[in-house]
């Protein structure tokens, strides 16, 4: 057992080095420097010496090998470098707005959970055919609707219409916990939606081929109600195999948060990463990138090390005969 | 049609199953895999149930203990035990009769037990689902089946996962778990099935102690004719849905009555038997329950059938003996044999 | 056994198959599905025909209308019809999806059966390289790559291609391993039957049903992707217009003229649930296996 922890933690280790290096080497592949643009002009319209002056400054004029490692070498000292559009360390620029992604992450995931586990545990109880035919046209309709979709009707509805929330912006939790909490909102139910779906449909697969093993009958032939069984037998061992659906999930807040913060305009790391496409401010993109890959190979890590934790049959080992 | 046993072991009967129909609905139409079984047990009973895949004999006994999948159904008939009728029991008042009167052991030890919690505790939840005990109780109590199945150790394998069991250990938890609220009734459908021949014989060994000891009925399921004649008192043949012959061990073997009975005899190979001669097969297959033929189900691959058979399916005659068969000729058969 | 008898097992499977396909049809659901992608395409094909009014006529006298007969999804900030804007980004919005599907099926399929036929290394080490995509979000892997590639229409259609092989490729590797499992390949290659032919005879056309099925799923993904894209003012560039950059102008004026992104919304959604409905169906028919 320690000796597989071992091995997946250098395996995780192995991974984000590789992702560095890739993430580095894609997005200097494209012409077009980020020195123009925050100059703001064509070529011709710059003054060569400011040219150089910003490049050398930017570290741009270095090989490439060279800019890698020092931003390689500052990560592992907990610097990632100097944003090259606005004057501020990408550290501070992260420092600002991660708390925002993570209250939208968390009251999505925390909604999120709250809709689809007890509506994919109550269709396994009921097994009634319309329940389940609206959990599959929720399923469906979920995983085809862009957050952006939902979040335009939502703010349509409750913004436009009723007037009762706020459709933007941001407020830290700590100064004005009410204010905060309408703020997030719409916000975190947008994206509750876009994760509930998946969460669904993973859940729900997982619970029908527990359904049907031959356990299930026993634990019916002891004389167990139908919600027992569910609860005590199915449910239980679906929830293993689902725990992939945690990766998914994660994935999903990754990706849906930047839409939703689009849409909301709430400041966060996913607006942050938007803006800095637009200004091909490579410095604060590369640690994004390699931020949202360390949390997904970290998760997965920490998901195969809790399958490990939870199924007896991986944690328990040996056979009597 | 009830049948009344013979056996001069058994009791009261305690299972009065009477013209038994499960259906299952499909795109284009309905099914009947069991078209009206009759048959009752008493306690301290074995009962052998022999048939092929897809004679209906582990639908019959899942519907015994309502257990169909969905979407079958009990379409007719009654299933009675001390005068109640199961088959039409709502799910809650049957939940009490599963594993409190009347029990299951299956055919697959290896998947029939969960994964994620100890054997102890699956046992402690038979006990506790159908009597008001104490944890510590149950625990004693379950403890103390697992010894009465034949575990080693008792009191250390509580603890343990099934992954940790051979097969043969498992279909005694198994049992175990089936027997623990004293059913008056216990089902066992293909129980060996999965097992080596030396823990095929330890296991039904284990069942006929527990018979005699719990004054239990057994129902064995099987396809395995042998093991049915050297473990039951009666023997009932299905095909096609319906029972065709019902008889003690003895006579079913030495003068099979029914003409399917006698075929699957016939097919058995034995050691010394003359290799050069071929297998005596049956030909042809048993009938899919959607292409059922006319008349008697078995006239297409019968030696003896003649023109009624075609036309009218034979109901059930009974012959001396305590015997059963539900063909045209079995009167004829039942005097020449005699 | 020949290989003309071989051959007729081949194609009995591909029969079999060509059965399945019509028996999905008759399920409502996917009878449903279909008409809806065979309208969105029309309509979007037919679009010069259909439109209501050509697509660069202005009407300065209504901007931003509402709703109403003459316009039945209201006008944009330029006085131009919506429902013709609609139909002429659905156009732009299907090509690239179409486009970037063949891509994706393509350049997967050949990325899949490669690593089934190597089964060596060569094939661990591509599948390991499509594995690690396995979960991540499509919309992060497509921001960096149209933040190193730029958002012209041929990179946002060779990114969305890229994005959506590694899943083909799985499926792919998965479906020709099986293929090359089966008893008649094995008694294909015994006879000494050449390989060009076993390719082209059999395998192929036994494993594209389920290629094709994925295929309406990938292109559901891609429109997905290209709207959410637009949407971010990443993807399609004016003057070019797509569903996605009709929702990320329309977003500008949420408040005042809300139907504006709301239509080309829905036909997303609609679009999308479409296309994943039909290939859903036609997997489940095709793989007995999936439930």
């Amino acid at each position: 057992m320690a000796i597989y922890v071992l091995r997946r933690v250098v395996t995780s280790i192995g991974l984000l080095f590789l992702s560095s290096v890739l993430i580095f080497v894609v997005l200097r592949l494209i012409p077009g420097d980020p020195t123009i643009t925050k100059l703001g002009g064509g070529m011709t319209a710059v003054d060569p010496r400011a040219f150089q002056a910003l490049r050398h400054q930017l570290g741009l004029d270095r090989s490439l090998t060279h800019q890698y490692l020092h931003w390689i070498g500052g990560i592992v000292r907990g610097d990632f470098g100097q944003s090259y559009f606005s004057q501020f360390p990408v550290t501070t620029l992260i420092k600002e707005r991660a708390g925002s992604t993570l209250e939208l992450a968390a009251a999505a995931l925390f909604l999120g959970l709250l809709f689809a586990v007890p509506a994919a545990a109550l269709g396994a109880i009921w097994r009634n055919r319309y329940f389940d035919a609206i959990l599959s046209g929720f399923t469906a309709v979920g995983m085809s609707t862009p957050a952006f979709v939902n979040g335009l009707v939502l703010i349509v509805i409750f913004g436009v219409k009723l007037k009762l929330l706020p459709t933007q912006g941001y407020v830290s939790f700590e100064n004005h916990p009410l204010e905060s909490l309408k703020a997030v909102t719409l916000p975190a139910v947008t994206l509750a939606i876009a994760i509930a779906a998946p969460i669904m449909l993973i859940l729900r697969s997982s619970l029908a081929d527990v359904a049907s093993a031959p356990y299930i009958r026993t634990a019916q032939g002891k004389g167990l109600l139908r919600y027992q069984v569910v609860l005590r037998h199915v449910l239980p061992n679906a929830t293993i195999p689902a725990l992939t659906m945690i990766g998914v999930i994660i994935g999903s807040l990754l990706g849906g948060s930047v839409i939703v913060e689009y849409v909301f305009a709430r400041p966060g790391l996913g607006s942050l990463m938007v803006d800095a496409i637009y200004q091909r401010d490579y410095a604060v993109l590369q640690t994004l990138v390699l931020l949202a890959a360390g949390v997904f190979i970290i998760s997965s890590l920490l998901i195969d090390l809790l399958y490990g934790v939870l199924d007896p049959r991986l944690r328990v080992q040996g056979r009597e005969a | 049609m009830t049948q009344t046993s013979p056996s001069a072991r058994a009791g009261e009967p305690v299972l009065d199953v009477r013209n038994l129909a499960v259906e299952f609905p499909y795109h284009a139409g309905t099914v009947r895999p069991v078209r009206g079984a009759s048959f009752t047990v008493a306690s301290r009973e074995r009962l052998g149930l022999v048939g092929e895949s897809g004679s209906g004999k582990s639908l019959t006994a899942l519907s015994l203990m309502r257990l169909l999948p969905p979407p079958g159904r009990i379409a007719e008939g009654q299933v009675l035990m001390g005068g109640v009728d199961l088959a039409q029991l709502s799910e809650r008042q049957m939940a009490r009769v599963r594993g409190g009167r009347i029990a299951l052991v299956g055919q697959d030890p290896m998947s029939s037990l969960n994964p994620v919690h100890s054997i102890g505790r699956q046992i402690v939840e038979a006990i506790r689902v159908h009597e008001d005990v104490s944890q510590r109780v149950a625990r004693t109590r379950a403890i103390e089946l697992l010894g009465q199945v034949g575990l080693p150790n008792p009191a250390r394998r509580f603890d343990s996962y099934p992954h940790q069991f051979s097969g043969g250990m498992r279909q005694r938890v198994m049992i175990a778990i089936a027997i623990s609220a004293g059913p008056e009734v216990l089902i066992a459908d293909e129980p060996t099935t999965a097992l080596d021949v030396t823990t095929q014989a330890r296991i039904m060994d284990l069942l006929s102690s527990l018979v005699e000891e719990r004054e239990m009925a057994v129902i064995l399921i099987t396809h395995d004719l042998g093991l049915a004649a050297s473990f039951c008192d009666d023997i009932q043949v299905m095909y096609a849905g319906r029972i065709v012959e019902r008889s003690r061990p003895g006579p079913l073997f030495s003068q099979p009555i029914h003409p399917y009975t006698e075929a699957l005899l016939d097919a058995i190979c034995r050691l010394d038997y003359d290799v050069s001669k071929p297998i005596a097969a049956i030909p042809g297959q048993p009938p899919l329950p959607q292409q059922l033929p006319s008349g008697c189900p078995f006239h297409t691959r019968c030696p003896h059938a003649f023109d009624r058979c075609s036309v009218e399916e034979p109901g059930a005659h009974v012959l001396p003996g305590g015997r059963m068969a539900e063909c045209h000729l079995a009167d004829e058969r039942a005097t020449a044999a005699a | 056994m020949t290989s003309t008898a071989l051959s007729a097992e081949g194609i009995t499977r591909r029969g079999r198959r060509g059965e399945t396909v019509l028996r999905v049809l008759r399920r409502p659901t996917a009878a449903l599905a279909a008409i809806v992608v065979f309208l969105i395409v029309a309509g979007a094909i037919a679009a010069p025909l259909i439109a209501p009014y050509p697509p660069s006529k202005f009407d300065y006298s209504h901007l931003f209308a509402s709703p109403s007969w003459s316009h039945p999804f209201g006008t944009d900030e330029l006085g131009r019809d919506l429902v013709t804007r609609v139909l002429y980004g659905g156009r732009t919005s299907l090509e690239m999806a179409a486009l970037a599907t063949v891509i994706a099926m393509v350049f997967g399929s050949i990325w899949g059966f490669v690593a089934a036929f190597k089964k060596g290394w060569l094939g661990e080490v591509l599948m390991r390289i499509a594995d690690l995509t396995l979960g991540m979000p499509v919309i992060l892997l497509g921001l960096v790559l149209v933040a190193a590639f730029g958002s012209s229409i041929l990179s946002l259609v060779v990114i969305l291609g890229i994005l959506f092989s590694p899943a083909t490729a799985r499926l792919a590797r998965s479906a020709l391993l099986a293929e090359l499992e089966s008893d008649y390949y094995l008694a294909a290659t015994s006879v000494g039957a050449p390989p060009w032919r076993i390719v082209f005879e059999q395998l192929l056309p036994n494993t594209m049903p389920v290629l094709l099925a994925r295929g309406s799923i990938v292109a559901a993904d891609a429109i997905f992707i290209e709207a959410s894209l637009s949407f971010l003012g990443l993807g399609v560039q004016p003057p070019k217009a797509s569903w996605g950059t009709l929702l990320h102008v329309g977003y500008a004026d949420l408040y005042s003229s809300y139907w504006y992104p709301l239509f080309p919304g829905l036909i997303i959604v609609i679009a999308v649930l479409a296309l994943n409905t039909l290939g859903d169906n036609l997997q489940r028919a095709l793989d007995p296996s999936r439930r």
